[in-house]
């Protein structure tokens, strides 16, 4: 397929000249169809056969109700993409208010330290996670060294572990979103405040917090679906102990070899992640209509 | 209490700059300590495990992870460009529609794309894609958004009144395009294509569907190896593969990509 991919523009490229823009869409057109739009009709319809047969069936939707272990992963995957979230946005505040408001030389320090590590891809990062956390890992020797404890703590293979290596790759995308949040803040509002005698503290609480609300519900978002999509961080540091749908789909795929059901496990993943972002626009909507509605009162 | 409040933050910040910077240098200490177990801090340094990265366990992977990366970088590249150049400079009817179409792949998590094709693919007989087409074929789609976006963003940005200019003095259209258009986005483009590069390069949720049993590209080789040992050759693989990945960068920064865009693009 890519070679016809690869032709495609070769061939056109005496049309791009030509008014009929069309044309010049046609492969980007049919490498969407063939490796995006009709991959996933395929998976939504196989999702609705028993495996045996092609007759429309919600058998495997019903496996999925009733195996108990599918929910499970479900449940498991939300709440592991919850606490991502809530720490993802916990740690970055700090930071992102610093990025936001600093003038000083260490601000670009910070910001390069904040995101470098995208850089670095995930497997590094979880690899770095692996050998602190593992049961022989730099943790528990230290703590054993010091005689703190006698067996090594339960650190990797566990919600723990997951949690803190997805934060870790979540967290420049969090800081990003409310550094540009917290940027939008007008400082004279701050200054203001500061003036007519409101402590640092009560300054952060009555004025910064509540109006970078937005900025923190949008880092929330971008944390819970990329915590919920992830797949090698769980997959190295849960392993076969915390399963969740993304390891789950893949097991069910090259291990069991049972398609039905895999593609059962992706739509129920999909539409996890769809609830979410479907969450995050009526929160949108809501905010537009009150600014349309409230102009007079902040006037 | 005043002067708590800003230690406590500053505290705050370095303790989360710590937690971002501390799986790194583990990594890199661990990939120079002569020690076959990882230790944090080792005593003596060395580059052995460097010199073990050079065998065909690894050297191979590396390659199809560059050769997939390429082609999935021209390809999304010229993809880009001319899907730009009919939404944003021609206009063409249903612009929108068509911008929504090729944007939508973002909003399917990668292992259910990656599932959708691998499913695709064995119904329908076409198997033998799997391996390098296959993964050059889903890395694009996944790359396609961010080009297509960067060089839209690009076209849109630039003057077109130099463009009339050019069609007042008698410019052929091809002419404009090569002189003008082409020139004016490229810092644009160029960074899309490094995105691109960088995405396929390190991608492992579609990837780890599509490649051969074997013959894998180099992030799933290092995930499968993991699986049953930590040994520091791990670490060498995975820091080699980061100075890679900034000179790809540097590379792309040097033919005149990002800091291009901020100086000249939007003139």
């Amino acid at each position: 397929m890519s070679t016809i991919a690869l032709a495609a523009p070769a061939t056109t490229r005496r049309r791009v000249f030509d008014n009929s823009g069309y044309i010049v869409l046609a492969p980007s057109c049919l490498v969407l169809t063939c490796f995006f739009a009709l991959p996933m009709g395929v998976m939504i319809g196989m999702s609705f056969t028993s495996g045996q047969s092609l007759a429309p069936t919600l058998f495997q939707y019903q496996r999925f109700f009733t195996d108990g272990l599918s929910l499970a992963g479900l449940v498991r995957t939300a709440v592991m993409s919850l606490l991502v979230a809530i720490s993802v946005t916990v740690l970055g505040y700090p930071v992102a208010y610093f990025l936001a408001r600093s003038r000083s030389r260490w601000r670009a320090v910070v910001f390069a330290l904040a995101l470098a590590p995208e850089l670095a891809g995930v497997v590094l990062r979880t690899y770095g996670w692996l050998i602190i956390l593992e049961d022989r890992g730099f943790i528990n020797d230290a703590l054993i060294h010091l005689g703190l404890v006698a067996s090594p703590l339960p650190l990797s293979k566990n919600l723990f572990a997951v949690v803190v290596g997805l934060t870790h790759v979540v967290l420049p995308f969090g800081i990003l979103s409310l550094t540009t949040s917290i940027q939008g803040i007008d400082p004279s509002l701050e200054r203001a405040a500061q003036m007519l005698g409101a402590s640092r503290l009560s300054v952060m609480r009555h004025i910064v917090l509540p109006l970078s609300v937005p900025g923190i519900v949008s880092s929330l978002l971008i944390a819970f679906t990329m915590a919920a999509s992830a797949y090698a961080t769980p997959a190295l540091l849960g392993g076969a102990r915390f399963k969740v749908l993304a390891t789950m789909i893949y097991e069910q795929v090259l291990f069991y070899i049972d398609w039905p059901f895999a593609a059962v496990l992706a739509i129920a993943l999909l539409l996890m992640m769809l609830a979410i972002s479907c969450l995050g626009l009526s929160y949108e909507t809501c905010r537009n209509q009150r600014r349309s509605t409230g102009t007079g009162e902040l006037v | 209490m005043t002067k708590l409040l800003p230690c406590l933050f500053w505290l705050a910040i370095g303790l989360v700059l710590a937690f971002i910077v501390l799986p790194i240098a583990v990594v890199l200490a661990a990939s120079l300590s002569p020690a076959s177990t990882v230790t944090f801090w080792p005593s003596e340094w060395t580059f052995k495990w460097y010199g073990a990265l050079v065998t065909d366990k690894w050297i191979s992977p590396f390659w199809l992870s560059v050769r997939v990366a390429l082609a999935v970088a021209a390809i999304s590249g010229v993809l880009g460009i001319l899907a730009a150049y009919a939404l944003v400079y021609q206009k063409i009817p249903g612009a929108s529609a068509i911008m929504g179409a090729i944007l939508s792949p973002l909003s399917v998590p990668q292992i259910v794309k990656g599932v959708a094709i691998v499913l695709f693919l064995s119904i329908v007989g076409l198997q033998n894609l799997l391996g390098t087409p296959a993964l050059i074929a889903a890395h694009v789609v996944l790359a396609l958004p961010f080009v297509t976006r960067m060089a839209a963003t690009a076209l849109a940005n630039f003057d077109s009144s130099l463009d009339r200019a050019a069609q007042s003095l008698g410019a052929t259209q091809r002419q404009r395009l090569q002189h003008i258009v082409l020139p004016m986005i490229k810092p644009g483009v160029l960074s899309g294509m490094t995105f691109a590069f960088i995405i396929s390069f390190n991608n492992i949720p579609l990837s780890v569907f599509l490649v051969r049993p074997g013959d894998t590209t180099l992030p799933i080789a290092v995930i499968n190896h993991l699986e049953y040992s930590l040994d520091p050759v791990m670490a060498a693989v995975n820091v080699t593969s980061m100075v890679f990945i900034l000179m790809v960068i540097f590379l792309f920064e040097r033919i005149g990509g990002f800091s291009a865009q901020l100086h000249g693009g939007s003139k």
